[in-house]
């Protein structure tokens, strides 16, 4: 059965219209509306986070936050994000980014949600709102995680956005435009001269979720980021890494290309 | 469940009727206002052959429950010719490049191109790459399409042909 659209104009409405069994927020539309078109799904009802006012970006200071249901293009255009731009359009196609949002892309499968890698890695903040007025802010791992809780929905996603200099992302691709991840590597390096005094190496395609590489981190910390600890790092970054097999690649292989991708993330090679 | 109704403006023309819940925008141009330029491929957003712009952006339409966009500006590929049927810069472009084979993907291609010579008169040819990697075309191999769109903005810079994008987000 054909679900009903629910078109709120408030987070609270959204809250309340997702007390119905069955029904899902609906942002981009990029995930919900593929499964309402093309599968025998139990949604009963789409709510709409389209009037809901979380759409918008504010920097200040340098520090970034997009409300939930912001697209993915609009964060690619603004110019105080130019440092997430490869990352944005490592992603789907241009008509895509127009619907898919921010917000969404934390609840997509691996081996999609290549922008939740990169909030993992930037250690980013998530404002959740819940029933009865609640709301809170939780780390992004968290959320990548648990998911949000029933009758939830995240408003906003916060960050620091990182000097280009500290910034690194990479996605293994299987062609150049418009394909889901092999693997995706996204690191913020606390370079202090030539040594990293701290790392955050965020991997995609390399579990059911994306996943901190808490083990290459330390493998690359304390030294200089030299060929041979990088590379050392992504060899480390196995630890944390459960590949898996997909039309996109088999986890054979994106095991065995991961050190590399790591390491050239790293280097910016 | 009772219907929605739905007002929207569709290649300047105010257009009202009734859908089902859960009806997409493409659903509602081909069922309900018989506009079936846009074609339903993949039902997943994947193909693009249902590209239509919308407020000023090119999207997929079978991604878009029409309930979700009261009051939205549409254009699809109907509204791309000129008063009297003359074909625009991008569709001559492309009947004179060979730039259509089995037509299927023509429209969702001929709209991604509307969106990107809006935002940019002036693309390179990476620049056409991108603008249609959410377009599948399984007879021409891209080629043609790609210098189409590359003819077509030479020809609209040329003439300062109409705009039909406008005003952009």
């Amino acid at each position: 059965m054909a679900p009903s659209v629910e078109v709120p104009e408030s987070v609270g409405e959204v809250v309340g219209a997702l007390a119905g069994e069955g029904s899902v927020v609906l942002a981009g539309g990029t995930v919900v509306m593929p499964e309402v078109n093309t599968t025998a799904h139990d949604l009963r009802a789409l709510v709409s986070l389209r009037r809901a006012g979380l759409r918008g970006i504010e920097v200040d200071g340098g520090r970034a936050v997009i409300g939930a249901a912001t697209t993915l293009a609009e964060v690619g255009k603004h110019e105080r994000l130019a440092v997430l731009r490869p990352v944005i359009e490592s992603i789907a196609s241009p008509t895509i980014r127009n619907l898919a949002t921010v917000g969404g892309n934390l609840f997509v499968k691996q081996p999609y949600g290549d922008l939740a890698v990169a909030l993992l890695a930037l250690d980013a903040e998530v404002d959740v709102a819940g029933p009865d007025g609640a709301s809170s802010t939780r780390p992004v791992a968290d959320v990548l995680r648990d998911g949000a809780g029933e009758r939830e929905v995240v408003t906003a996603v916060a960050f620091d956005v990182p000097d280009a200099a500290a910034w690194r992302y990479t996605k293994a691709m299987r062609r150049k435009q418009n394909s889901a991840s092999i693997v995706t590597v996204a690191a913020v390096l606390g370079l202090d001269g030539g040594t990293v005094g701290a790392a955050r190496i965020a991997l995609g395609g390399a579990g059911a979720k994306p996943v901190r590489a808490t083990a290459a981190e330390q493998a690359l910390t304390g030294g200089p980021l030299d060929h041979d600890r990088a590379r050392a790092a992504g060899e480390a970054a196995l630890q944390d890494a459960e590949p898996f097999d997909d039309a996109y690649a088999s986890a054979w292989y994106r095991g065995r290309v991961l050190p590399v991708h790591v390491r050239r993330a790293l280097l910016g090679e | 469940m009772p219907k929605s109704y739905i007002e929207v403006l569709v290649n300047d023309e105010p257009r009202e009727f009734l859908v089902q819940p859960g009806t997409t925008l493409l659903g509602a141009l081909r069922e309900e206002l018989g506009l079936t330029a846009a074609k339903r491929g993949c039902g997943q957003g994947t193909c693009g052959t249902c590209t239509c712009i919308v407020d000023g952006e090119a999207v997929m339409s079978c991604l878009v429950p029409v309930e979700t966009i009261q009051g939205a500006d549409v254009r699809t590929l109907e509204g791309v010719a000129r008063d009297g049927g003359e074909l625009d810069e991008v569709q001559a472009a492309f009947l004179e490049g060979f730039a259509t084979q089995c037509g299927f993907c023509t429209s969702g291609m001929i709209m991604a191109a509307q969106a990107l010579l809006a935002e940019n008169p002036d693309p390179s040819r990476e620049d056409v790459v991108r603008a249609i990697s959410g377009n599948v075309c399984r007879c021409t191999g891209y080629e043609s399409i790609i210098n189409a769109i590359l003819d077509a903005a030479q020809r609209r810079r040329a003439t300062g042909g109409v705009q039909y994008v406008e005003g952009g987000v």
